[in-house]
């Protein structure tokens, strides 16, 4: 690399950001997920079609609707372990306060966006006031938000919406899944929010250091309440799309969502002490995932070789990531030289 | 134990390369038996790279080390350990949940023939240890996390004697200490000198190294400047070694006119350790203040500072009766604060200087929430200028600079919110004395400006050099005030420290060997 370093410093800039993004972790998951859709198209002519590729995406929507909150969370160095349950209560409200309360479908799912975005505050409350720490905290609401769920439900699952309602989770608009226009909106707004404002700036600094943004005036306990809100907030989203894609409610929906959520978010380059993370790696997490699983299963691969394809693809991503860092780094101290 | 006088340890000719910087050209030391031979230099100017070197960490590209006259060659610093070289580093490495005990056999402790742990054996040893350190107020089962910093860095002595070290060397060991703790510590490096320990002693107060110090050497650029007796030395010249030219004067306080009171505090209280507090600080006024480690002045800070809100009391800004509940409610009422510890507090150190320098001002410069990145990289440029930051431009990690060079971020920073009231709470803690001069006519020149500065110090000269009023804190209380030239370091010394007198006194031997230096 030292040879040809004088030909890139005298090239225009353009060499040196494709460089820049080809070692970036985002460059890094673009190569393998390329490289996995040829390798996938190659092994079955069912997969890349497009109308297998738009049912994935459908079937991705809720995982990657919790997963952009999760960013901002897991960038502050918090963690939300109670999407997944948060998820199962928000379905099980939506169907009970429509059947067994009789409640006008509309305002029953406003009440399901509610509910989540209050058990998430509560969450974010005991987190900045008290000062459990996260992973405890959603620990127990993993549990107890579940707990909500199952006894709500009495157990019984709610089927029979009418059928505006599945058009959120069956249905096309444009020809394009309804659900990934809202995760196509979530998506634009989030990742501008935190690339461009005070905000997603002040949850970088709260991740790196939060004494020290405490100390700068940064209103770090008002941030965090507001990034568990909105986590909330998405699974009770997340909860109404799943719903209308499946046409029943059960209260064990979500379970282990969680767990998906965050493999995503880490794949997608968010460290987990905090500091790092775009929305756009999560974007590439997400997809990489829901690609593996689906070319996986229809090559004929089984499901727990799936799982463990899925873990050896996270290690790799982050130990490639790793080493492209350090050549990075090596070769900027060499340059500050001169 | 080696005959005092031989040499121990010696360096010739060590250099060492990193990526894009010579870290050490051609540099011979060596140490003694029974000698401390203090190593002088600015912030990086090789000092931790060289000690780095000794204990094993890295290994030097050119050049040979010989440990009584054998050649020899640390690849891991378990090696340099086994062959006697120990290392006490500023950051203590010590197990808190641990006792004394177990911290100073960690690694190596007494075994009985049934291959666990002699524990009986082990307090015993441990007891001897500190015995003859003329420790005697420690017990060995005392958990080392509830122990005052003192106290634990005399346990990293005992535990690196119990490795039977030749070689000792101390990386500012007494950054955080006070005035007894360091007359304590500099007994035991007596004690170990008279036992034929040789001693490598780093600080960056100059008045140390000509109360403990045999010889000195200076590093200046990763360069040896030169090696001498401390006796032939003054504290000019090695300040000349240090930075290549002379400092007039570290203390560059120019006379500013003292306005209309800024911040009236009447009564503050917020238990334990800020108790019925009432001070005045005035437009272009210095007000040091000056206490031990523990008597509540950072705390006062940051309760002026609404990071701890107070819990009575009254505070006037600019003769306004407020009340300050956050830190942001403190800089909108136009205070300022720069903390103790730089790295916790102070900055967001993997963030870019552009983003450090921006963090308070951020919404103002910015069109609602929407960030305006020119109007950023302006006022980074500015900060950089303003206060000559030596950096290789304003998208540098702050982790990367030099301390003096970070202090100055955390400067700008605060600068940049255009405040009124700019608490300074330890502005020159490890950082060397070009930089510190630097920071110190900062100070005077923005209260010549007409800003009031409050300044937190542990050393008395600054405190005496930089102050137009002096206020004394003791357990959570202002306990005097002294106008500037009107009180000597006995006087401010003896209020720190307050009734007892013998402790006073060993205070002020200390303080009197650091005035007759500065």
């Amino acid at each position: 690399m030292s040879r040809v370093a004088p030909g890139v410093a005298n090239s225009p800039s353009m060499l040196s950001s494709l460089r820049r993004l080809v070692l970036s972790h985002e460059g890094v998951l673009l190569i393998i997920l390329i490289v996995s859709l040829l390798l996938l198209a190659t092994q079955t002519d069912r997969f890349l079609t497009t109308d297998n590729l738009l049912n994935q995406c459908r079937l991705m929507a809720e995982v990657g609707l919790v997963a952009l909150p999760m960013t901002y969370i897991i960038i502050t160095g918090g963690i939300d372990l109670s999407v997944g349950s948060i998820l199962g209560l928000c379905a099980i409200v939506l169907g009970v306060a429509w059947k067994n309360y009789g409640l006008p479908l509309e305002f029953a799912i406003v009440l399901c966006l509610f509910t989540g975005a209050a058990a998430g505050a509560v969450n974010g409350y005991f987190i900045t006031r008290i000062g459990v720490p996260p992973l405890i905290m959603t620990l127990a609401t993993l549990a107890l938000y579940r707990g909500f769920a199952e006894g709500v439900s009495q157990s019984r699952s709610v089927r029979g919406y009418p059928e505006w309602f599945y058009r959120f989770g069956q249905g096309e608009l444009f020809g394009i899944p309804t659900q990934l226009w809202f995760l196509i909106a979530g998506l634009l707004i989030t990742a501008f929010v935190l690339s461009r404002t005070v905000f997603g700036r002040a949850l970088y600094a709260i991740g790196h250091n939060e004494t020290g943004a405490r100390f700068a005036g940064l209103a770090v306990d008002r941030y965090k309440m507001l990034i568990y809100t909105l986590s909330g907030f998405m699974a009770g989203l997340a909860a109404f799309v799943f719903v209308s894609r499946v046409s029943t409610t059960r209260s064990d929906m979500g379970t282990g969502l969680e767990l998906d959520v965050i493999a995503a978010v880490v794949l997608g380059g968010t460290s987990i002490f905090g500091g790092t993370g775009t929305i756009i790696g999560t974007a590439l997490g997400v997809v990489l995932i829901q690609l593996l699983k689906n070319g996986l299963a229809l090559t004929g691969v089984k499901g727990d070789a799936t799982i463990m394809v899925i873990g050896v693809v996270l290690i790799c991503s982050i130990l490639i990531t790793n080493f492209a860092r350090s050549r990075q780094a090596t070769g900027k101290a060499a340059n500050s030289d001169e | 134990m080696t005959e005092s006088g031989a040499v121990l340890l010696e360096l010739s000719n060590i250099v060492k390369q990193f990526p894009g910087v010579l870290a050490l050209d051609q540099v011979s030391f060596d140490v003694r038996a029974g000698e401390v031979h203090a190593l002088l230099g600015e912030n990086g100017a090789g000092k931790s790279t060289l000690i780095k070197i000794i204990s094993g960490v890295y290994q030097p590209d050119h050049g040979h080390i010989r440990l009584a006259g054998d050649k020899v060659k640390f690849d891991t610093p378990a090696v340099a350990q086994s062959r006697g070289i120990a290392t006490i580093y500023q950051e203590l490495l010590l197990y808190p949940e641990l006792s004394v005990a177990e911290n100073i056999f960690m690694g190596h402790a007494p075994k009985t023939r049934f291959g666990t742990i002699d524990w009986r054996c082990m307090r015993t040893l441990a007891r001897e240890h500190l015995a003859s350190l003329d420790i005697n107020d420690l017990d060995v089962d005392q958990q080392v996390g509830s122990l005052s910093v003192g106290n634990r860095q005399r346990v990293e002595i005992a535990k690196a004697l119990s490795q039977d070290a030749r070689v000792l060397i101390m990386d500012e060991p007494t950054a955080a200490l006070t005035g007894a703790d360091v007359e304590r510590l500099f007994r035991i490096v007596r004690l170990l000198r008279e036992r034929g320990v040789g001693v490598i002693y780093i600080s960056h107060r100059l008045e140390e190294i000509f109360e403990l110090a045999d010889r000195v050497t200076v590093l200046r650029d990763g360069a040896c400047v030169g090696t001498s007796e401390v006796v032939d030395t003054t504290e000019d010249d090695l300040i000349n070694r240090m930075v290549g030219r002379t400092i007039e004067d570290l203390y560059p306080k120019q006379a500013a006119s003292i306005g209309e009171p800024v911040l009236e505090v009447q009564a503050l209280s917020r238990p334990p350790l800020t108790r019925d507090v009432s001070l005045t600080l005035r437009r272009g006024e210095i007000l040091g203040l000056a206490g031990l480690v523990g008597s509540g002045r950072s705390e006062l800070a940051q309760t002026l500072f609404g990071i701890t809100p107070a819990h009575n009391g009254c505070i006037k800004v600019n003769g306004v009766e407020c009340r300050i509940d956050s830190p942001s409610a403190a800089i909108a009422l136009g205070i300022a604060y720069v903390p103790e510890d730089r790295s916790t507090q102070g900055l967001i150190k993997p963030m870019s200087i552009r983003e450090n320098v921006s963090m308070v001002v951020l919404k103002d410069i910015s069109n609602g929430n929407l960030i305006n990145h020119s109007a950023e990289r302006d006022l980074a440029e500015k900060n950089v200028h303003q206060f000559s930051i030596r950096t290789s431009g304003i998208e540098q990690k702050v982790e990367k600079l030099s301390g003096g060079n970070q202090q100055k971020v955390v400067l700008g920073k605060w600068m940049a919110s255009d405040p009124d009231v700019l608490i300074m709470d330890e502005p020159t803690r490890g950082i060397d004395v070009g930089a510190k001069a630097e920071i110190h006519r900062t100070m005077s020149e923005l209260a010549c400006s007409g800003m009031a500065v409050l300044m937190i110090s542990s050393e008395l000269p600054e405190i005496m050099g930089m102050s137009d009023t002096i206020a004394v804190m003791r357990e959570g209380q202002l306990v005097a005030t002294f106008a500037r030239g009107e009180a000597t370091q006995e006087q401010i010394a003896g209020a720190m420290m307050g009734g007892s007198r013998s402790e006073a006194d060993e205070l002020s031997d200390t303080d009197n060997t650091k005035g007759a230096a500065a």
